[in-house]
């Protein structure tokens, strides 16, 4: 059961970005598997570095501590 | 074709391939009776929508030849494919019990299919218990096959996800005796497959290429060539237990014993 629930805790493995002719293909973490334009990836690296910046601000990564999984949903 | 029956070569039946290799087959008993059970047979062009999401159905279609699918039409004009059949499938049993279906089925290829009346089915169900269960296993493996699909969009990469669809279209296509797990007919565009493994045409491409590159399998006109299975089980994370094939079928499509010299 803990095995299973391992999958279930935020990812400390990164997805890994590369480009497929004109389009940017992302894998992992997980099940991802997606496929943006240029564009579409740019936003979406911004949007990520943006909320990983303000994830910061709550201290060491979570998933670090292994308290991830016992973390509030917010609201 | 033609097939041999208690010693006898009997005209091919159009039921040869259910539940064929599977841990609970039809004897030849509840094949001939599964056959007189057929009201028509019918050949039917590729891309023919044969039943629709809502429709009353009052058959329940086997698919004979080619290559059948279930999918789902979303608000926005999109096919979303849910189940990919091949020969020997029942392709909407459950309408026996249900009435309608939640999907389309359509047809992949050109198929040829056996219909059943309901009518027919009730009177399997009334007098032939063992044949009913038969017939409930067909619609359990149908279940099964869904909860492995959910797995597969779920938790596989895009490279998993597709080489655990082909290592299923492998271990099926063996139960039915048109795969030797070195080649089998394989009939989906990229766009099919991105479809079955919710992948664009860009990542399927992609993902052909490095199983190609990496000298593990080739889809290529039509047709898969497997050059290295048991690669191609350990990197699609498959296990063939759901398929509830019989033990040698099983061991096959697991890449057991498996040589490229074979």
């Amino acid at each position: 059961m803990t095995e299973n629930r391992a999958r279930l805790k935020p990812s400390a493995v990164p997805g890994q970005a590369s480009a497929e002719g004109d389009l940017v293909v992302l894998d992992g973490p997980d099940g991802v598997a997606v496929t943006m334009t240029a564009d579409a990836a740019d936003l979406t690296a911004d949007s990520l570095h943006q909320a990983a910046s303000e994830a910061r601000k709550f201290g060491p990564t979570a998933s670090d501590t292994g308290a991830a999984e016992d973390l509030a949903p917010p609201g | 074709m033609r097939h041999r029956h208690n010693g006898h070569i009997e005209p091919t039946m159009h039921t040869q391939n259910v539940l064929l290799n599977r841990t609970a087959e039809l004897s030849p008993v509840e094949r001939d009776v599964l056959e007189r059970s057929i009201s028509e047979i019918k050949v039917i062009p590729a891309g023919h929508i044969l039943v629709r999401q809502g429709e009353e159905v009052k058959v329940s279609t086997l698919l004979v030849e080619g290559i059948m699918t279930r999918h789902v039409d979303t608000a926005d004009g999109h096919r979303h494919l849910v189940t990919v059949h091949i020969p020997g499938d029942f392709v909407d049993l459950h309408g026996y019990a249900l009435k309608r279906l939640d999907h389309d089925v359509g047809a992949l290829t050109e198929v040829r299919v056996a219909l059943f009346p309901h009518a027919a089915i009730e009177r399997i169900q009334d007098s032939n218990v063992p044949l009913t269960k038969r017939l409930w296993f067909c619609t359990l493996l149908d279940a099964a096959l869904h909860r492995q699909w959910i797995f597969r969009l779920a938790s596989l990469t895009a490279l998993q996800r597709v080489a655990h669809f082909i290592c299923e279209s492998n271990a099926r296509s063996l139960a039915i005796g048109v795969s030797d797990s070195r080649r089998f007919a394989f009939p989906l565009t990229q766009a099919d497959i991105g479809e079955v493994c919710s992948l664009s045409n860009v990542h399927v491409n992609r993902v052909l290429r490095q199983l190609r590159e990496a000298r593990i399998c080739e889809v290529r006109s039509g047709h898969v060539e497997i050059f290295d299975l048991p690669r191609l089980v350990s990197t699609g994370l498959f296990k063939p237990d759901y398929l509830y094939l019989n033990r040698l079928t099983a061991r096959r499509s697991a890449g057991e014993d498996w040589s490229s010299d074979d």
